[in-house]
């Protein structure tokens, strides 16, 4: 059983067909990427999978269980998480408040003894991605590089089982971008069974990630496999740079 | 052994409350407050601060769902009216003890709360601000109603509502009611603060700020938002149902659009988003309505209202956070400042005689 399954998803907005009969599946632990040019329909794909927009037809099966147009907080709660392709903090909280809100809570009576965890949990989220310092700091106060941290922070904190990420690398300098490579690989090898599939323009940095790759062009799938086949396709080398002359 | 207990408290307290300016404002307010009625022998002055109480309370609770959860609401006499009829109704008519029929009808604002929470969830921003207008003008369409059929039940003005303390003479009444009201406030005020300042508190912000992010995080901002309806009209009806009893009437003129937005605009001038802020804002319209305009300045009253709104127009657009936010975070944030470099000089001053010495 695949940990996400991706039947023949397909959503139309009057006339576009956004996301066609896209079907690709990732199993436990894979790093798969999503790549393709502006309005390959990856984000259209993302909200589809997180309950954000309902499709129109086929089925999104995550640990086998159907979570098509479920609404997005129970998504969330069965163990998938993920970021926006512009950030969306929490303006007027203090960036660890931001992560509290997305900790996943217990019920009952263990919710006490949890309250006084809570802080530390959202600690130790925050300094895996290396924003301690920033801790009491309003998130309005936050920059741009930081805040897409907070992002994979909030999305850590609900301990998800498939983390799916939006554009991280989107307006990193090549600092920022280095340390979030190592930051997803270091995700990786603490949850070994965790699923994280990237969208990503970044090529040169996604391509070291990943172990497979799924190509969109306006709302199909064109070509999957692995990141040197994949640069190597011709139907994506087109796709990209266009037909040759 | 004595002294020892008594000077770890002391200089506890010092460390949360005196040195901390804000708070040591709100202690010196508070007591100024607690001590006021030996000033003066007139129950109508009480009755002013009596009455500032309440509308602190209902203005306390309209902050925590619009200030803190973003739902504009414009409706909000609903609650108060509401608990002010219910309160009225039981009591009048079923006999029962205020202490039974006050909670009861805080419970009623709540389901009310929750009912009309549903088709609000609906709408957001100004639709949410229009959608709410509507419900306290149906409760008053029902009331008339019940005028219009036959046998015609008027709803319309209840009078004769029981007095709190009914055995005390009409001064000692005024004393009694001013310090329930002021207990009530502190009451409500501290649990307002609590539930702001948990992680509930921290949700409604979240929903307040970004509600997509809310639900990729995880929160069921459905459920949070009905949460904060129903604490805002749990206390916007303890709110109105005590108002009832201390007046002695109510009627239609509880559920008027005037009456949904005082608490806003006591939210607006004083702070949106705290919880002192609007219970400020309370008392310095109230003082700025009762004596500056009346009292103070001899005005003909035709132009009492022109110059309350200017002065009301002046204060936002001037503080557009809030006169206390203003106070609080501006004033005694730099005071606070100040005071550290003081600190600073002080320490590098002791640290250079020292070294005189040597």
């Amino acid at each position: 059983m695949h940990l996400l399954d991706v039947e023949s998803l397909t959503k139309r907005f009057g006339g576009l067909t956004a996301v066609n009969n896209v079907s690709f599946h990732i199993d436990e632990g894979e790093i798969v990427g999503i790549i393709g040019p502006n309005g390959a329909g990856k984000t259209t794909l993302f909200h589809l999978i997180t309950g954000f927009l309902k499709p129109d037809s086929g089925t999104v099966k995550f640990k086998g269980e159907n979570i098509a147009g479920l609404a997005p907080h129970k998504i969330v709660n069965k163990g998938v998480a993920r970021t926006f392709q512009v950030v969306r903090p929490f303006r007027h909280l203090p960036v660890i408040a931001n992560v509290m809100v997305s900790l996943k809570s217990p019920r009952g009576a263990r919710k006490i003894e949890w309250l006084k965890t809570m802080e530390r949990k959202a600690l130790d989220l925050l300094e895996d991605v290396g924003l301690t310092e920033l801790m009491l700091e309003p998130a309005e106060n936050v920059s741009h590089g930081d805040l897409k941290r907070l992002e994979i922070a909030r999305a850590l904190a609900t301990e998800p089982d498939l983390l799916m990420l939006d554009e991280p690398f989107g307006g990193l300098n090549p600092l920022e971008t280095e340390f979030l490579t190592k930051s997803i690989l270091r995700m990786h090898l603490d949850e070994p069974s965790r699923g994280i599939l990237i969208v990503e323009h970044k090529l040169y940095a996604l391509m070291k990630i990943v172990q497979r790759v799924v190509v969109l062009h306006q709302g199909e799938k064109i070509a999957e496999g692995k990141p040197e086949e994949i640069a190597k396709d011709k139907k994506v080398i087109e796709v990209y740079i266009g037909k040759a002359m | 052994m004595v002294l020892a207990p008594l000077r770890r408290v002391y200089s506890s307290f010092a460390a949360h409350v005196i040195d901390v300016p804000p708070r040591l404002l709100a202690l010196l307010f508070f007591l100024l407050v607690l001590f006021f009625p030996i000033t003066t022998q007139a129950k109508s002055v009480l009755l002013i601060l009596t009455t500032t109480f309440v509308y602190g309370i209902f203005a306390a609770s309209l902050d925590l769902l619009v200030g803190r959860t973003g739902q504009i609401s414009l409706g909000h006499a609903l609650f108060f009216g509401l608990g002010g009829y219910v309160t009225s109704l039981l009591s009048i008519n079923l006999k029962l003890p205020l202490w039974v029929t006050i909670p009861l009808s805080m419970l009623v604002g709540v389901l009310v709360a929750l009912l009309i929470g549903f088709p609000c969830l609906r709408v957001k921003g100004p639709y949410l601000g229009l959608v709410s207008i509507a419900f306290p003008i149906i409760l008053v369409s029902i009331i008339y109603y019940f005028r219009d059929i036959s046998p015609p039940l008027d709803l319309r003005n209840i009078y004769g509502i029981p007095n709190f303390f009914p055995s005390l003479t009409y001064y000692q009444q005024g004393v009694a009611e001013y310090y329930l009201t002021l207990l009530l406030l502190l009451f409500s005020g501290i649990a307002l603060y609590k539930i702001a300042n948990s992680k509930t508190g921290m949700i409604f912000v979240s929903i307040l700020d970004d509600e997509l992010a809310s639900k990729a995080s995880g929160i069921n901002v459905t459920k949070y938002k009905l949460m904060s309806f129903a604490i805002s009209g749990l206390f916007a009806s303890l709110a109105g149902s005590v108002n009832a009893h201390l007046v002695g009437s109510v009627g239609v003129g509880h559920l008027s659009l005037s009456l949904s937005f005082m608490p806003l605009i006591m939210m607006i001038i004083g702070g949106i988003g705290t919880i002192y802020g609007p219970i400020v804002g309370a008392f310095i319209l109230q003082i700025l309505d009762m004596y500056v305009l009346t009292r103070v300045v001899d005005i003909p009253s035709s132009w009492h209202y022109i110059i309350y709104a200017i002065i009301v127009i002046v204060l936002i657009i001037k503080w557009s956070t809030g006169l206390a936010r203003f106070v609080v975070e501006d004033v005694l944030g730099e005071l606070e400042e100040a005071r550290e470099i003081e600190e600073r000089g002080r320490h590098i001053w002791k640290r250079y005689k020292r070294k005189e010495k040597k």
